[in-house]
């Protein structure tokens, strides 16, 4: 890639702001600078423009010009991913989508809005909230995560456990292609025709194009909701408890566990009334019909009591209840009271086999000499271990990267997965072949060369490099039409 | 490698550390949400701040406009899991570009007419209220705002203007005696702060507060002595003096031998509760000031402590409640004002949208900051008028001076009240 | 086909699994006629299969129980039919974590007989279920009247091993229920048609039984107070888990097929479904009863569980031949397109049956070509008529069933627009020879 002249760089910042205008497009470095990283602090890099475009005709316009320039690009919601998925490739343009956050209608009836990707997630419930409704997919940084960023990383949450991730959740998107064409996939019907183009492009992680305008569906609230915190004294009682409800017929629409280290931090951050002393918790929440939820409910403290919960508690109202989960939501952001900083692993399992992986996570971490919080999804089976370091110790980076790493291969091994809702980004592209093989990872190329033929939007990510795919390929793999033109790269 | 501790200028940001990039405070920053900039966010205004401790940034005409460019408002320190102490973070930055780049000399001069004159010297201040008031009775005001003359003026000149509250007569702006006795079984003896600003522009508000707290069994001690806290100086990056006011507001209070020391402004009582952090480097005030700190009280939280004595009088009207950020954020005060107004009768509370949002006026934001002070009272003036409610409650001198002007502007009829005005109706005041 | 192939074919699966001549009569389309069918019995031998015939150049249709065989456009050349009732086993099914792995060729009834032993079911209730494969079932994205409250495939469906056209075995996606490693490649296959590629195994995401289930009928005397209704049900509090939305006609073929059965005689019935732990499902039969009374509805009746599997095929089985249209709209346009749809039929002297999943917008409508003595033309002009109303309300109407002269006059697929062209830079990049279902799907894919 070539590095922009200086003259080069003014004509395109002169370029940049006729399209969108005078304080729409940042170049002086220190402007940048911020701009260097995601919420994870790991990975930095720097870009050569920042830009904020109004409309998916400013994208397009953009796009089209880095196009002809080839200069990769990559949309940036509000920078709070965690696996450097907004980052851009040394130099280049990253498009700030935090100008187009309006909801541009919102339809009770048929039960969906249509919003911009730099809505904060957040702010889509709250719009429609006064109505019944509610956006049901809810990250736990959905105070501030745009809806934008969701659509790439195919975001999760908590309550993802009964209502589905972030593409069970969207009907239509408007697209700005890697060519600058502005396209519709979808639209506001239940179904669309031919290839399911916005289930593929949804968890896309940028790679695909930028989506300009997006449709979901928002879902009335719940007639009535109940939450209930189990308390163990052993994490494995916990684990077991998680296990217990699924088997006794229940889908709660969350199941989250906070271990100990965790509720120091988050008791520390706002006194949410998680007992300090206990070894892990369970929130469970059930909702749905206020008729029936407290027989659920009965369900579901017996099966913890069973399990060796030591208290079982009810939130008694919806104070308590948004506190348990300001708890659980602010937890990672807390571990800043305990740890300069941490990397957040974000593995997924069988459900079942969380008292092994759980058990092994922890040997993994003792044994680099560090620290642990897990606080997670547990009904899904999406682990999420936080590794504390200090980044101004020598070495401690390098060791939570290979601990990191050993985790993955561990919930690799037991057939799970290594990214359950933050997506693998530039943090754990290397990671690929722990679970694709390299004809995995071929088809998944020629889909995003159908998508990003010249490969600008938002390069160098999802993919592993060329060694370590080297290193796991043992599947026979022929070389596709178009390679053999040099018209797309192997990893 | 030995980690050293970062500073700026001998001022500790090493809280920077505790950030840890989640970014969960971003779309709580008033500055960030009007222009989607990252670093006019907390989370990249904190990062410039680390990055100019560590030397990898200096402050370019980019990082004085973003950091200047902060409220200072701390709601974003109520959204930090992390505990990030961002307000002192902030005014070691400001104090850091105050003496790397102190500006021309129109900008120095004001600023030492502001921090070093008037807001140092009571009766200058006072002075100066007495010729704004002439300024205003002669009809000249009415003149200079009808001549399309304030267009004219410099940006931060023309706020100014717009923001100049009609000032009372002379005999509303006389000071508080020095001890007003409890009504009825005595619940303890306070001090009052009376502030600088306040109780030249709204002496009423001491009068109300005082009278409330008689009312409400407490014995009044109005230290005669007391000048300015400090807290503007030390937003506005005037380190040296802020520390100097500190000193002496502690000495005046100390000697009112109160059990506590009650506030009605929202940023000089955050500023008065930080006092043992500011001083925490002076081994002679460190303690002094901590003890001292403990003690200061907002009017509300004293308040709430206990349900407000009878009888009161119905208010039948509706309001709405905006919270001050140094109130909300900065001393985390939230039922409180709330539970108070729900104790008079006939009174109806309708919740603003985005209460806890900063107005705009941010101590004298929206005359060094006019443009962005503009967008965020517009935010704040369309939020009122969507509740329909026929006061905006508040308990800052600053909001109140602003949402007023913002209600005027957009020729609505709405009052704008502190909580303790509101509270001395239901007194029969 | 060449004999040389065919020997190649019975080399790779057996003799006895590959098919020619008279045998091949089931697997005759529109009268077209395969080369041969071929019954793989491992993945290894379907990735033998589609290498072959993709370097003798022969195209390949993936056939599972044949249920949509006739889904869109037959290929010019029928090719070789990829049969995959062989590979029919459960690989896994691991209760506690409400997954199961499945061959692609196990029928749903097969799998839900597997599933229920230990209490759970995959929430997709396609139509025939006896026949309908696992894999044909997530290929043609089939689902039924259950979706309201469960959705569809795309829903379930978590992991999946496909063939691809060059001979790769590719897995996408895993056996987890939350994962966004990759690119979702089990989206990209549902509903593809088997124009990407051969899916042979799939990981689903299940659900406890529910303790009860219960289908409500309601009577109507004016569609469009039943369109009212299901507006207003959607705005409650209630959780149906289906919505159907029939008119006269589909009504009477429910009613004909099954007595006793709702309201005969009525112009339009609602048939609810509900599900949930006996004391949800009763207070909310009892609520519908509430709701439906301010809004016109009458005869309100318990129908039996029998009836559920004939809801889809309601409106088709209203006449012994017709051409089925799905229209995709709104919920809130359902009733109306309902009515529109069935006057503009009238006023050409035809006879239709509607009926709707109508919470979620997708409408079958069916004219009838009962005698085949109806003027190709008159019945072309209604079914773009009909698919006006879906594009007038933005959505769009795919022809499900029709004589080959009518597909060709009408067009199966509705106009793809932008979306088409990445459709076929997509085909292209998978399925480079084009061997794979050729010509079947939308954009001449």
């Amino acid at each position: 890639m070539a590095t922009l002249t200086a003259d080069r760089k003014r004509a395109l910042r002169t370029e940049l702001e006729g399209m969108l205008g005078r304080g729409a497009v940042l170049s002086d470095p220190d402007e940048l600078l911020v701009y260097e990283s995601d919420g994870l602090t790991l990975f930095r890099a720097l870009a050569d423009f920042v830009v904020f475009p109004q409309s998916a005709e400013h994208v397009s316009a953009v796009v089209k010009l880095a196009h002809r320039e080839g200069l990769p690009f990559v949309a940036r919601g509000a920078g709070t991913g965690l696996s450097g998925g907004c980052l851009p490739a040394e130099g280049g343009i990253v498009l700030s989508l935090m100008r187009m956050n309006r909801v541009l209608e919102v339809d009770y009836d048929n039960q969906l809005a249509v919003v911009e990707p730099g809505l904060v997630n957040l702010h889509l419930s709250w719009k429609v909230g006064p109505k019944g409704y509610y956006y049901a997919p809810d990250p736990s940084s959905q105070q501030a995560c745009t809806i934008g960023g969701n659509i790439a990383n195919n975001s999760g949450g908590p309550h993802t456990l009964k209502y589905g991730v972030t593409t069970n959740h969207v009907l239509g998107l408007e697209v700005v292609m890697p060519d600058g064409e502005i396209v519709w996939l979808g639209g506001k019907t239940r179904e669309s025709q031919g290839y399911d183009l916005i289930g593929v492009f949804v968890g896309s992680e940028g790679t695909f194009g930028i989506a300009t305008k997006i449709v979901v569906r928002i879902l009335k609230k719940p007639q009535a909701v109940k939450t209930v915190l189990a308390v163990f004294d052993e994490v494995d009682q916990a684990s077991a408890a998680v296990s217990e409800i699924i088997a006794r017929g229940l889908v709660p629409a969350a199941v989250e566990m906070i271990d100990q280290l965790t509720i120091g931090a988050v008791e520390d951050a706002f006194g949410c009334g998680y007992p300090r002393d206990a070894a892990a918790a369970l929130l469970v929440e059930l909702d749905g019909l206020a008729i029936g939820i407290e027989t659920q409910a009965e369900r579901i403290v017996a099966a913890c009591r069973d399990s060796g919960a030591r208290e079982v508690r009810t939130a008694k109202d919806e104070a308590e209840r948004q506190l348990l989960w300001k708890g659980r939501k602010s937890a990672f952001g807390a571990y800043g009271r305990v740890s300069p900083a941490y990397m957040v692993m974000d593995g997924v399992i069988p459900r079942t086999r969380l008292p092994y992986v759980l058990r092994r996570v922890n040997e993994i971490v003792d044994a680099h000499g560090l620290r642990v919080g897990n606080v997670f999804h547990a009904g899904d089976g999406n682990l999420h271990p936080n590794i504390l370091y200090d980044p101004r110790k020598p070495g401690e980076e390098a060791r939570v990267v290979a601990a990191g790493a050993e985790i993955m291969k561990v919930c690799a091994e037991v057939g799970g997965s290594i990214s359950g809702e933050h997506g693998i980004g530039l943090e754990k592209a290397d990671f690929m072949p722990f679970i694709f093989s390299a004809a995995d990872l071929a088809l998944m190329q020629r889909l995003k060369h159908a998508f990003n033929p010249q490969g600008l939007c938002n390069p160098g990510k999802v993919f592993p490099t060329r060694k370590s795919c080297g290193e796991a390929g043992a599947v026979a793999y022929r070389p596709h039409a178009i390679e053999e033109q040099g018209l797309a790269q192997r990893f | 490698m030995a980690h050293t501790p970062l500073t700026l200028r001998g001022l500790s940001v090493e809280g920077v550390n505790q950030c840890v990039h989640c970014g969960l405070c971003l779309a709580y920053c008033p500055t960030f949400s009007e222009l989607g900039t990252e670093m006019d966010s907390p989370r990249g205004r904190i990062f410039m701040i680390k990055a100019l401790a560590e030397g990898r940034m200096s402050l370019t005409d980019p990082a004085v406009e973003h950091l200047s460019l902060c409220l200072d408002c701390r709601a974003c320190e109520t959204a930090c899991p992390s505990g990030v102490p961002y307000g002192r973070l902030i005014e070691a930055a400001k104090a850091e570009i105050e003496r790397q780049r102190p500006g021309g000399a129109v900008r120095r001069a004001f600023r030492w007419l502001n921090f070093g004159v008037l807001l140092g010297h009571p009766k200058m201040l006072r002075a100066a209220a007495a010729g704004l008031r002439l300024y205003q009775a002669s009809g000249l005001q009415a003149l200079v705002r009808r001549s399309g003359l304030v267009s004219r003026l410099p940006g931060t000149l023309s706020a100014w203007e717009a923001l100049l509250p009609s000032l009372p007569r002379a005999v509303d702006r006389a000071p508080l005696p020095a001890h007003i006795p409890a009504e009825g079984e005595r619940r303890g003896r306070v001090a009052l702060l009376t502030g600088c600003v306040q109780s030249v522009v709204f002496g009423a508000h001491n009068r109300a507060t005082a009278r409330i707290l008689a009312k409400n069994g407490y014995e009044l001690v109005v230290p005669q002595a007391q000048g300015c806290c400090g807290a503007l100086n030390a937003h506005g990056g005037d380190h040296a003096r802020a520390l100097s006011m500190a000193k002496e507001t502690i000495g005046v209070f100390e000697a009112a031998r109160a059990d506590a020391v009650v506030v009605n402004t929202s940023g000089c009582g955050a500023h008065m509760k930080a006092y043992g952090a500011l001083l925490a480097d002076d081994p002679a005030w460190a303690g002094r000031a901590r003890r001292f700190a403990a003690g200061v009280q907002d009017i509300s939280e004293l308040l709430a402590k206990a349900p407000l004595r009878g009888p009161l009088r119905p208010a039948p009207m509706t309001v709405t409640y905006h919270d001050p950020c140094h109130v909300v954020h900065g001393q985390k005060i939230r039922k409180e004002p709330r539970q108070l107004l729900a104790q008079v009768p006939g009174l109806t509370l309708v919740e603003l949208p985005e209460a806890d949002w900063c107005c705009g006026s941010a101590g004298i934001y929206n005359l060094t900051q006019p443009e962005m002070a503009a967008r965020l009272l517009a935010r704040k003036v369309g939020h009122v008028e969507s509740t329909g409610a026929q006061a905006v409650v508040t308990a800052n001198p600053g909001c109140i001076l602003q949402i007023q002007q913002g209600l005027r502007e957009r020729g609505r009829d709405v009052a704008v009240l502190h909580l303790v005005e509101i509270l001395e109706k239901a007194y029969g005041g | 086909m060449q004999p040389a192939v065919l020997e190649k074919l019975r080399s790779i699966v057996g003799a006895p699994h590959v098919l020619t001549g008279v045998d091949l009569s089931p697997y005759v389309v529109e009268g077209r006629t395969p080369e041969a069918a071929v019954f793989p019995g491992t993945v290894d031998e379907v990735r033998a299969v589609v290498t072959l015939a993709a370097e003798s150049e022969i195209p390949v249709i993936a056939w599972g129980g044949g249920t949509a065989a006739a889904a869109g456009v037959a290929a010019a050349r029928a090719g070789l039919v990829l049969g995959l009732t062989r590979l029919d086993r459960v690989v896994e099914h691991e209760p506690g974590d409400l997954t199961a792995t499945v061959e692609a060729g196990r029928t749903v009834a097969a799998l839900q007989a597997t599933l229920r032993e230990r209490g759970q079911w995959l929430s997709l209730d396609p139509p025939d279920e006896t026949r309908a494969t696992i894999g044909g079932v997530f290929a043609a994205n089939a689902s039924g009247p259950r979706r309201q409250l469960y959705g569809t495939a795309r829903d379930l469906l978590i992991g999946l091993t496909v063939v691809t056209a060059e001979g790769a075995v590719v897995r996408g996606g895993g056996k987890v229920v939350k994962n966004v490693a990759g690119y979702d490649l089990p989206k990209l296959f549902v509903g593809s048609y088997g124009t990407l590629g051969i899916i042979v195994e799939c990981t689903v995401k299940l659900r406890p039984r529910p303790d009860d289930e219960r289908l409500v009928a309601v009577s109507f005397d004016r569609m469009k107070d039943a369109g009212a209704t299901v507006r207003a049900l959607m705005a409650s509090d209630l959780i149906p888990n289906a919505i159907e939305l029939l008119d006269g006609a589909s009504l009477r073929a429910l009613t004909a097929s099954a007595p006793p059965a709702p309201g005969a005689g009525a112009s339009a019935a609602l048939l609810v479904g509900f599900d949930g732990v006996p004391d949800q499902v009763a207070w909310q039969v009892s609520e519908l009863g509430r709701l439906v009374a301010a809004t016109g509805g009458r005869d309100v009746r318990e129908v039996p569980a029998e009836t559920w599997p004939r809801l889809a095929r309601a409106a088709a089985a209203a006449f012994p031949a017709c051409a089925v249209m799905r229209l995709s709209v709104l919920p809130t346009q359902v009733a109306d397109a309902m009515e529109q749809g069935g006057e503009l039929a009238r006023g050409r002297g035809m006879a239709s049956a509607w009926s709707a999943h109508a919470g979620v917008g997708v409408v079958t409508a069916s004219l009838a070509l009962a005698d085949g003595r109806q003027d190709l033309g008159v019945v072309a002009a209604v079914l773009r008529e009909w698919r006006g109303i879906a594009r007038g309300c933005s959505g769009f109407a795919v022809l499900d069933t029709a004589p080959l002269a009518v597909k060709e006059a009408v067009g199966v697929w509705d106009d793809a627009g932008a979306a088409g062209r990445i459709m076929r830079r997509i085909k292209e990049e998978l399925d480079p020879k084009n061997v794979l279902n050729p010509g079947r799907f939308v954009d001449s894919i």
